[in-house]
């Protein structure tokens, strides 16, 4: 079990100097911003929700509520999942495409149950 | 040659997992079967494995910046959207259907925004991995005149809605 934060091996050893490429403190303003997303996600639930409730869809407000609370937890998991992950591998940072793409799907998704709901209200 | 993970940029052949195999370089544990579930999703693995073949590695501080840059525009859609909604819930117009014409553009907006983030994020990943300078980004343009016009459109809706009534 490592107690070790992001990139902590990559420092030079016996300073307090980051080394070249260290992400400092990238590793957690990344991981911050999956969290605001996720709940900016929960966010749109809950408007969503709302609104599918007012237009009497009823059906679709608690989908979309279900839903979107768990593309919320998953966004949040993942941004403290890759925290973890780019601190044992010593500050790589891997790009991740596939999480992007999904959350784009997600927003757009949204995006389309939001016109529904309100062109239905 | 100090140990840092910079120093492994050096060249192609020093790629920890060039073949791209999913679990090479996942460290240990939990944490990383989250990722290694992610990259066996469709066109998940394959994209992934293309994008880390061009160019060489980078310094781990402009990925997450490229990474915190496209959530940024994301949360910007989410919140276009959030927008939309709001309108469609609280704006009250004696025509039935005004409201849709300030709703719908703003919740279209949010969704190109986001689409458009997603190939932002990767045509600055390819670049940055290419030694290439960035491209500057038609997306504030589109914003803020998107805003502006929404904004200008729903000020004339509310006086035309005024006049008829």
């Amino acid at each position: 079990m490592s107690t070790r934060g992001p990139g902590a091996s990559t420092g030079d050893a016996g300073t307090h100097e980051p080394g070249r490429g260290h992400p400092t403190l990238a590793p957690d303003r990344t991981a911050l911003a999956w969290t605001r997303s996720a709940l900016n996600i929960a966010g749109s639930g809950v408007l969503i929700a709302r609104a599918a409730f007012t237009a009497d869809l009823d059906a679709l407000g608690v989908a979309s509520a279900i839903a979107l609370a768990l593309v919320a937890l998953l966004t949040w998991h993942h941004g403290q999942t890759i925290y973890r992950d780019r601190g044992l591998e010593g500050g790589l940072a891997h790009h991740e495409p596939v999480a992007l793409r999904w959350l784009t799907a997600a927003t757009l998704l949204i995006g389309v149950v939001a016109i529904v709901v309100t062109v239905a209200i | 040659m100090g140990d840092s993970s910079f120093d492994t940029e050096a060249g192609p052949s020093q790629e920890p997992d060039a073949a791209g195999t999913p679990e090479a370089d996942l460290g240990d544990g939990s944490a990383g079967r989250g990722r290694a579930l992610l990259r066996r999703l469709p066109w998940g693995a394959w994209h992934e494995r293309r994008l880390e073949q061009t160019g060489s590695d980078l310094d781990p501080r402009f990925t997450f910046a490229n990474e915190r840059t496209f959530l940024a525009w994301n949360r910007t859609a989410l919140a276009l959207i959030a927008a939309g909604l709001a309108a469609a819930q609280f704006l009250k117009f004696n025509l039935h259907g005004l409201r849709l014409i300030i709703a719908v553009p703003l919740i279209v907006l949010g969704a190109v925004l986001a689409l458009a983030s997603y190939s932002h994020w990767e045509d600055s990943e390819r670049a940055m991995r290419l030694r290439q300078p960035l491209r500057y980004s038609w997306m504030p343009r589109v914003l803020s005149g998107g805003i502006i016009l929404i904004a200008l459109l729903g000020a004339i809706l509310a006086i035309i809605d005024r006049l008829a009534h």
